[in-house]
């Protein structure tokens, strides 16, 4: 296991001694900052609305009410913006891993010193892991300066389990698309297809969602199952679930034997 | 003893066969110059010593470990320096060095000072501390024999070495393997015979993935200045 943590030690270090993780950190910071204020200012709107409004909450439309705290009306929405940002991103944490290996004929180091495939592959992952943290950890600052700028009827302006259940949804979920990338990395010597085929397979999961309605039961059911979407819908509402954590690490290991598959492979070319 | 023992070892590409049947043992301590024309199956045949592909058929040991049943033991006797030297650019040469001793499991305490030694050796002391890829040809091609020295393997297997270096780097480098030899078993691949009449002891040809020669240096060229490349051109005619 040595062996893991140096790679995962050089990952990092190649990782944030090129351009791209802080790209890619810039990019989520820019992105969300955007939506942040975007999801303030409707909060505002809506609470502008309600104090004119005879009656208060109780007359307004359904989709005004989750307005009513800061924590399901910013954090939880800006949560799903998160979510939807990490899968643009995350091909291109994971384009590099095995492909930039293989173009720079280093892949040859690697497999040539006493160091197991799996050590190769769980090293990479960790180091490809400690960037995708770092990406959603730019993110943590928009419940903290509401914390501090924010108040609540009840005392604190959020409610902190929800946004860290919420937030621990999505790491599972940046982990789990490191993962399927990592494995199409393993299988190019090109970053640039490596990328597209990741973000491929990450829109079409993403589509699988909008199938399942026009679908008949079986199927329906599998979809809906298989959606990510409504995997991730519990967590990001702050309900403590272990189905979709199973569900996820049960695709970062299948992805993770892949990939050690693949690399071991490499041999018989 | 012999480190390397090669019985029958076959490499068939999809639609080739890169090698065919090799059989061959280099002793412990030799320096051994592997020669062939381009594409007779050279790099291919290192390869599957050093673990990077697997045979299609037969058996290679490394001080005695099969690179296929045993390969982490075989791997920790091999260092290994590819066609391409094998660098990131992204790290210094002191940061490539040590990420490779940590793969090659050198102590955390000797790391240093291993580090070091290696680079004295190849002379690139005084670049430890410049990313890899602002070195010229002739210093990447150091590092990466800095890197195949780390750990002080048994063997050495070094792919075109030479490669790029100017004339007086080149004759540093041949030194610098001449002085390896009786300590380290080495095995060099060229394409340059005056470097193999220079420093290597021994000498194994191959031409379409055979062994067309295996012998000494001495009994090969027949005390002939031009013994070797007579040879050379002989028998790997078509």
């Amino acid at each position: 296991m040595r062996n893991t943590w140096a790679i995962a030690k050089k990952e990092l270090t190649v990782y944030l001694t090129t351009p791209l993780a802080w790209v890619v950190f810039t990019a989520m910071a820019f992105i969300t900052s955007l939506f942040f204020m975007a999801l303030l200012l409707s909060f505002k709107q809506v609470h502008d609305t309600v104090r004119e409004v005879p009656g208060g909450w109780a007359q307004l439309p359904p989709e005004y009410q989750a307005f009513r705290n800061l924590t399901d009306g910013v954090v939880v929405n800006l949560w799903g913006v998160v979510l939807v940002v990490t899968l643009f991103v995350a091909p291109f944490l994971s384009m590099r891993l095995f492909a930039e290996e293989r173009r720079q004929k280093t892949f040859e180091l690697l497999m040539t010193t006493p160091t197991r495939p799996i050590e190769i592959v769980l090293g990479k992952y960790l180091g490809g892991l400690g960037i995708v943290l770092g990406t959603l950890g730019v993110t943590i600052v928009f419940p903290v300066i509401l914390a501090f700028i924010g108040h609540g009827e009840s005392g604190s302006s959020l409610e902190w389990s929800t946004v860290l259940l919420g937030y621990a949804g999505l790491l599972l979920w940046g982990a789990t698309n490191l993962a399927i990338g990592m494995f199409i990395s393993s299988l190019t010597e090109s970053q640039m297809v490596s990328a597209l085929v990741s973000f491929a397979i990450a829109m079409g999961w993403m589509l699988v969602k909008s199938l399942a309605p026009n679908a008949d039961e079986p199927l329906r059911s599998i979809l809906s199952y298989l959606s990510f979407d409504s995997q991730l819908q519990s967590l990001l509402k702050g309900v403590l679930d272990l189905r979709p954590l199973v569900f996820f690490s049960s695709i970062i290991v299948l992805f993770l034997m892949l990939t050690h598959r693949s690399v071991e492979a490499q041999r018989w070319t | 003893m012999a480190m390397i023992e090669v019985e029958n070892l076959t490499k068939a590409y999809r639609d080739r066969l890169a090698i065919n049947s090799l059989t061959f043992s280099i002793a412990d301590g030799e320096i051994v110059g592997f020669l062939g024309p381009n594409g007779a199956g050279k790099s291919t045949t290192m390869k599957i010593l050093t673990g990077f592909l697997s045979a299609t058929s037969g058996t290679a040991k490394v001080g005695g470990f099969d690179v296929f049943e045993s390969a982490l033991e075989a791997k920790r006797r091999i260092g290994y320096l590819p066609e391409t030297p094998p660098l990131y650019p992204e790290l210094t040469v002191r940061g490539y060095l040590r990420f490779v001793s940590e793969l090659k499991g050198v102590p955390s305490k000797k790391r240093a000072e291993e580090i070091e030694r290696v680079a004295r050796v190849t002379g690139v002391l005084s670049e430890l501390d410049r990313l890899t890829s602002t070195l010229s040809k002739g210093y990447r091609q150091r590092v990466g024999i800095a890197q195949a020295l780390l750990n002080d393997p048994a063997l050495l297997i070094l792919d075109e070495p030479t490669e790029g270096l100017d004339p007086r780097q080149r004759r540093e480098v041949l030194d610098l393997i001449k002085g390896l030899g009786g300590k380290h078993t080495v095995v060099l691949s060229t394409h340059i015979l005056a470097e193999v009449k220079a420093v290597c002891e021994k000498v194994l040809i191959i031409h379409r993935g055979t062994i067309v020669a295996n012998e000494s240096l001495a009994s090969l060229t027949e005390g002939k200045e031009s013994g070797l490349e007579d040879k050379f051109i002989q028998l790997t005619a078509e």
